[in-house]
């Protein structure tokens, strides 16, 4: 419909505003328990190493052209060596981290309470906005959309003949969530809990990481043709010292 | 490594402390984010804050840190007794700090009893095993006792957990040198070099490495960093220049007979002379006619 709905200041006053400053508000809090739930995770010295090993390998590949040919045939061998080369990780290895670390009672608790930490307000904060700010025109997205989205955005409105720009709060509540990472960044410093998205991402894709890294890297290393770069340092150092001469 | 902006402006502080004006407590924030040893001018300004109250009150939670630089700083003096009473002031904020463990190790370290710093530093290792500052200590500690092949040990030790740190293969590669063990430090400049292959730096101290391993081929690799760091210097690194004529001139000594005309660059050599006669004529003249003669004996 091409007509315009007026929508109650009101709304503006007491829904809009209020959520955003309840989800902003809540954020702050979850911060400050996070910090003080912080346990302080021993690093686990095979891990470490894991990660100094890939930052390594990954020099050797990115610098291969600096060092003479025979250096860096040596290192390619160090490190990819079938026996005891050190990205060598042998196929029946690489489940089981995933298996142990499920297991390890510290990791385990930690990813729980990060978990817990994420969703239990999520759920609140969307459950308390169905019960009262459900069944009305919320807010008008500026832009036009297609029908697609009406069941998406228009949850409790139950009128059919509404032009989908016109959403419920819900659709609010949602673009707060994804939205107020920003000004999370901004008040609260780099490194806050409210990392959602990131954290969801994450929890997606999860996988042992270090023994997949690792196989790539070698991989990454296997596929590097060294060609020394030195010589031609020579011409140019040639052309800069005529430069010099002038 | 401290840039050259950095440097410039932490001297610029350093004068501006020295002669009045304020400005102490930027001065400190620099010298610890750069990571700089300036410890006697950090003791005289960092005591001058802590022992006026009004200044140390003003200072809030950053007071605890910089309780922690003079201490280090006082050590670095051999002020013993500062830095005793810097970290008994510390240790009662507080109790069962790490932090506060690693500085009464070193204050241990400062007084000469190696034994009981090396046993305080093994009780804190047992409870953090992958500490990098207290390893680093205990080669510290070899070192200073002499015994340079124990540190050699502890310092392999911890590289091969920690090979990303780049600061301990600068310290290994030079132990080596210190020690002629040229092969495993020419492997340490390589771990440099592929790590900051921008820095300079490495480039020449692998090519002194590689020039003093001699052989032909070592030295034809070793004129090409030369070359490099010429490159990375924009020509005015005088050792550089100096060593690109030194190995022309090994070169071809060492295939005197074997007609190996060098293809690859051929006016470099004299073109590394030039640059360094006319880096002279600017800067020592009176030492240009040493320069002149010596070169002439290497041509031949």
């Amino acid at each position: 419909m091409a007509e315009d709905l007026v929508l109650d200041t009101a709304i503006r006053d007491w829904v809009l505003i209020p959520l955003s400053v309840v989800m902003v508000l809540i954020g702050i809090l979850r911060y400050f328990v996070s910090k003080l739930m912080l346990s302080s995770q021993l690093p686990d010295p095979k891990i470490v190493k894991e990660g100094q090993i890939i930052v390594r390998a990954r020099n050797l590949r990115a610098a291969a052209n600096f060092i003479p040919p025979k250096s860096f045939r040596s290192r390619r061998v160090y490190f990819s060596n079938e026996e005891n080369g050190l990205l060598f990780v042998p196929k029946g290895q690489a489940q089981n981290p995933q298996a142990q670390m499920f297991s390890d009672p510290n990791m385990a608790m930690d990813m729980m309470k990060k978990n817990l930490s994420m969703i239990i307000p999520q759920t609140l904060t969307f459950a308390w906005v169905n019960f009262f700010f459900s069944g009305f025109v919320a807010a008008k997205i500026p832009f036009p959309l297609t029908q697609r989205f009406r069941s998406m955005l228009q949850n409790g409105i139950d009128l059919s003949t509404v032009d989908v720009s016109y959403v419920s709060s819900r659709s609010w509540y949602f673009l707060n969530l994804f939205g107020l990472r920003g000004l999370f960044s901004l008040i609260l410093g780099e490194e806050n809990a409210t990392d959602d998205t990131q954290r969801m991402m994450q929890m997606s894709g999860f996988g042992f990481d270090p023994s997949k890294n690792l196989g790539a890297e070698k991989d990454g290393l296997d596929i590097v043709q060294h060609e020394w770069a030195l010589p031609k340092f020579e011409h140019r150092a040639e052309a800069v010292l005529k430069k010099l001469i002038k | 490594m401290v840039s050259k902006t950095e440097e410039t402006q932490l001297n610029s502080l350093e004068n501006q402390v020295d002669n009045g004006g304020g400005g102490a407590w930027e001065y400190l924030c620099l010298v610890r984010k750069l990571k700089a040893r300036r410890s006697e001018k950090v003791l005289k300004y960092g005591l001058s804050i802590l022992n006026d109250p009004k200044k140390r009150s003003a200072l809030g939670p950053e007071e605890w840190t910089l309780y922690e630089q003079v201490a280090i700083a006082a050590m670095d003096c051999q002020c013993l007794d500062v830095a005793k009473d810097c970290i008994k002031a510390l240790q009662k904020k507080f109790p069962e700090s790490k932090r506060v463990g690693r500085l009464n190790g070193m204050l241990l370290e400062a007084k000469g009893s190696w034994g009981e710093a090396e046993k305080a530093y093994s009780s804190l290792l047992e409870d953090n095993p992958l500490d990098q500052v207290i390893h680093k200590r205990r080669v510290a500690m070899a070192k200073a006792q002499g015994n340079i092949s124990g540190a050699i040990e502890s310092l392999n030790k911890y590289l091969e957990i920690f090979m990303a740190d780049h600061e301990a293969w600068r310290e290994l590669a030079e132990i080596y040198v210190s020690l002629q063990m040229y092969k495993q430090a020419a492997f340490c400049y390589e771990e440099l070099i592929l790590s900051q292959p921008t820095v300079p730096l490495y480039h020449l101290a692998y090519a002194d490495v590689l020039y003093t391993l001699g052989g032909l081929e070592n030295l034809h690799t070793a004129k090409k960093y030369y070359a490099s760091t010429i490159d990375l210097t924009g020509g005015k690194n005088t050792r550089a220049l100096f060593g690109i004529c030194l190995c022309t001139s090994a070169i071809a000594q060492v295939s005197k007979g074997r007609n190996k005309e060098d293809k690859e660059s051929p006016e470099l050599h004299s073109l590394a002379a030039t640059a360094l006669e006319k880096d002279y004529k600017q800067r020592a003249s009176d030492k240009l006619g040493l320069l002149t003669s010596a070169l002439r004996s290497l041509k031949t």
